[in-house]
């Protein structure tokens, strides 16, 4: 009974794989991506059923992805199978210790879920002090405070003494900042001098993030546009062009439809 | 007079400049502009550097933790570094911990390896997905196999040709993440630094400012930074794509932003004082 | 019923935490092979259910609006209609997204459903920081002027074409653009990032030290 309905899922797995690959599916693919796309970016305009259509469906989309991910990639591998073969019956506590986080959502039992929660957070706190301590606070000290000037190695060369007080630089840079975020101490006389000096340097970082996330957003508008242009095409019956012109026709209609109630409201 | 336009330009519907940046965006898309991209950031050299001196049969573990979100930026960065390690006839294992990069990396190895006739299996690999990424991190460094004894089709990794003598950190070249989450600093934090392997990175635009002290301390041996940073790596192993025609794309977007910043920025001060 | 609601709880995550911690500085078999594989085993695969909370949070969500016909309750439909989108190609397919050179059906929803969605939904940004940048940078103080300085020449050096304006404007001095690009992002940003580092690092140690010890117990809750 069980192996003919998986003879039968198969079969059409392989019927639908050839389908959406064919040029047929992939028009229709692009259709459905091109429409998503547009359909998104109409929020740019303003608030729309077209958009609210978009945002829900990748609410769900999104999570069904993750749904599916972790079925296949954790809880069939790593769980149902080292049980079914008798490999591993261990693996059973996560598996509980995972599902007693779901008791979250019943309140007379919601406690339950403190064995999932304390799990994760004490294995979590404690392979994190060491890791913390080690690459954020004791490797950054001491990538701080190093040579000026390579031993054996000319010092009075252009490269060499940019080196330096590039080196000096950093040093002197990071004394500012943490004097900045040093709040035991009332900034005030030289103190404030310094962590004024520090905001400088905070300035410096923060220009360079903001002019680094324009180029981070602008790529990403240049993939979704990439992929509009490509829709626009002969081979996709030109899906970007119709679907574009489609929408922006709704909201002349709709803003006329729109006026008139006014007016008869008036 | 004058007064009432400035305010009025300053007050300007801001779909005027939405469709402004859609224009100047689809023009260069139409008809890119061509210009080269000339200057290589040193990171991105020091990451190109790193691999081109690895020998042939040397072991890469690639960690790709982006998903659609970051994709223009990271696949092209991505696809260029598989090409390279490819092309250097090194061993890859690829492996993720975000559940939404499991559909990019399939798109990558569907094309990539055949342009260099690489077998699964025999030089690369693809682990399945994890979701405790300081667990796994954590266990790379013992014995790989207690997590990843099968690959993302479920054959069993160990007797693979490609994983021949490796079992955990020591035995690999280098360890790469790829990705537009904070990863790579958790791949700092718990492989890099605790089991001494070196460690490369691939990061947002967004976030490469904020890997400036791992760079300088060595803790990363290379960093590529966004589509800039895909653009150079194409230019480097002289495969131009995505990253290289983005690249071109940005150029009348980025006039834009500035020229906003300074022309609002004029009319403010002239405002102020006349 | 304090010792199985409160104590235990507050046991495991002493000894888990203190266990753990130990396991960095102990690297003998027993407990990098026998005990801290066996944790990340088992971690690895708690933290998989803990999407559910998400999931479940958003099925409940949507479909009390459904069932109240809350405002809008017609678009709560979609959310399990995404869901459904992707989960039952995923069955179908068995999880995999190709079948040799061709898409599986759940490649092919990957491609045209998620992959769009999400992609556009982050994309989205791009307009709005343009339009933040024309309302909302103003250079009112040195400090902001500096900002200003370092975000331009960030733009600027990024594209070719700026790289093209500076070679033109400003070649005579010698300096290039993508030069002063990197002195930014490898000394003062340096700088500046490493004291966000040192500071971030000392409140996740005293974080977790609360956590291990029982003085932070937010995460479990009210009794």
């Amino acid at each position: 009974m069980l192996e003919s309905l998986f003879a039968f899922v198969n079969k059409i797995d392989v019927a639908s794989s050839v389908w959406v690959s064919s040029s047929m599916g992939m028009m229709l693919g692009g259709w459905l991506a091109a429409g998503l796309t547009i359909f998104m970016f109409s929020f740019l305009y303003k608030d729309n059923p077209f958009f609210k259509i978009a945002e829900h469906l990748y609410l769900g989309a999104g999570m069904g992805w993750l749904f599916q991910v972790s079925f296949f990639s954790v809880w069939m591998p790593k769980i149902w199978e080292p049980i079914k073969s008798g490999e591993d019956y261990l693996v059973l506590i996560p598996a509980l210790l995972g599902l007693s986080l779901i008791a979250q959502f019943v309140p007379k039992i919601s406690w339950v879920s403190r064995y999932g929660f304390t799990f994760v957070m004490g294995y979590g706190a404690g392979l994190s002090i060491p890791a913390e301590l080690s690459t954020n606070f004791l490797a950054q000290i001491s990538g701080t405070i190093v040579p000026l000037f390579s031993l054996g190695e000319p010092c009075l060369t252009g490269a060499a003494l940019w080196g330096a007080f590039n080196s000096f630089l950093i040093f002197f840079g990071l004394i500012c900042v943490l004097f900045y975020f040093f709040f035991s101490l009332e900034h005030k006389g030289a103190v404030k001098k310094v962590s004024n000096i520090g905001i400088y340097f905070l300035m410096l970082y923060f220009g360079a993030v903001f002019g680094n996330t324009v180029m981070g957003r602008f790529s990403l508008l240049y993939g979704r546009f990439d992929d509009l242009y490509k829709y626009s095409g002969s081979n996709y019956s030109y899906a970007s062009i119709i679907i574009f012109f489609a929408l922006v026709t709704f909201f002349v209609g709709s803003h006329f439809v729109d006026k008139k109630k006014k007016l008869k409201a008036k | 007079m004058l007064r009432k336009y400035t305010e009025k330009f300053l007050k300007m519907d801001r779909r005027l400049i939405f469709a402004l940046l859609t224009i100047l965006m689809f023009i260069p898309l139409i008809k890119p502009l061509g210009l080269p991209n000339k200057a290589v950031g040193v990171s991105c050299q020091q990451v190109y550097d790193f691999i081109e001196n690895l020998k042939p049969g040397g072991f890469i573990l690639i960690s790709l933790d982006y998903d659609p979100s970051t994709r223009p930026e990271l696949h092209p960065q991505a696809k260029a570094v598989i090409r390279h390690a490819f092309r250097k006839d090194l061993r890859v294992a690829v492996m993720t911990f975000l559940p939404g990069s499991t559909g990019l990396i399939e798109e990558i190895f569907a094309t990539v390896p055949k342009e260099y006739n690489k077998k699964e299996e025999i030089d690369y690999v693809v682990l399945p997905y994890q979701a405790g990424f300081v667990a796994v991190m954590t266990q790379l460094g013992s014995d790989m196999y207690s997590i990843y004894d099968k690959d993302k089709n479920g054959n069993p990794t160990k007797k693979m040709p490609v994983m021949k003598g490796i079992t955990n950190y020591d035995d690999m070249s280098a360890v790469m993440c790829i990705t537009g989450t904070a990863l790579l600093d958790q791949w700092v934090l718990y492989a890099g630094d605790k089991f001494h392997v070196p460690m490369l990175g691939g990061v947002t635009a967004v976030s490469q400012p904020g890997y400036g002290p791992y760079l300088q301390k060595g803790q990363l041996k290379g960093l590529i930074g966004g589509m800039k940073g895909a653009a150079d790596y194409e230019g480097l192993i002289g495969k131009l794509g995505k990253g290289t025609t983005g690249i071109d794309v940005l150029n009348l977007g980025h006039l834009l932003v500035l020229f906003l910043i300074i022309t609002s920025n004029i009319i403010l001060f002239f405002m102020k004082r006349f | 019923m304090k010792l199985i609601k409160r104590t235990i709880p507050l046991a495991m995550v002493f000894i888990i935490g203190i266990t753990m911690f130990l396991s960095y500085y102990i690297p003998h078999e027993a407990s990098q092979t026998h005990y801290v594989e066996r944790m990340n085993e088992w971690y690895n695969i708690i933290v998989a259910f803990a999407f559910l909370l998400g999931l479940l949070s958003l099925f409940f969500t949507h479909y009390g609006k459904i069932k109240k016909k809350v405002d809008g309750w017609g678009y709560s439909i979609f959310v399990f209609i995404g869901f459904l989108a992707m989960v039952i190609p995923a069955f179908v397919s068995g999880g995999d997204l190709m079948i040799g050179a061709n898409l599986t059906v759940l490649g092919w929803a990957y491609k045209s459903i998620f992959n769009t969605l999400q992609a556009t939904m982050f994309s989205v940004l791009a307009f709005y920081i343009v339009s933040t940048a024309f309302r909302s940078f103003r250079i009112k103080s040195p400090q902001a002027f500096i900002l200003f300085v370092a975000a331009a020449l960030l733009i600027l050096g990024k594209v070719p074409v700026g790289d093209l304006i500076w070679t033109t404007l400003l070649g005579w001095t010698g300096i290039e653009i993508s030069g002063i690009v990197e002195w930014i992002m490898s000394v003062p940003a340096v700088a500046a990032r490493r004291g966000i580092l040192i500071g971030v690092s000392i409140g996740a140690i005293i974080i977790s030290m609360k956590i291990i010890f029982g003085i932070e117990r937010q995460y479990m809750g009210r009794d």
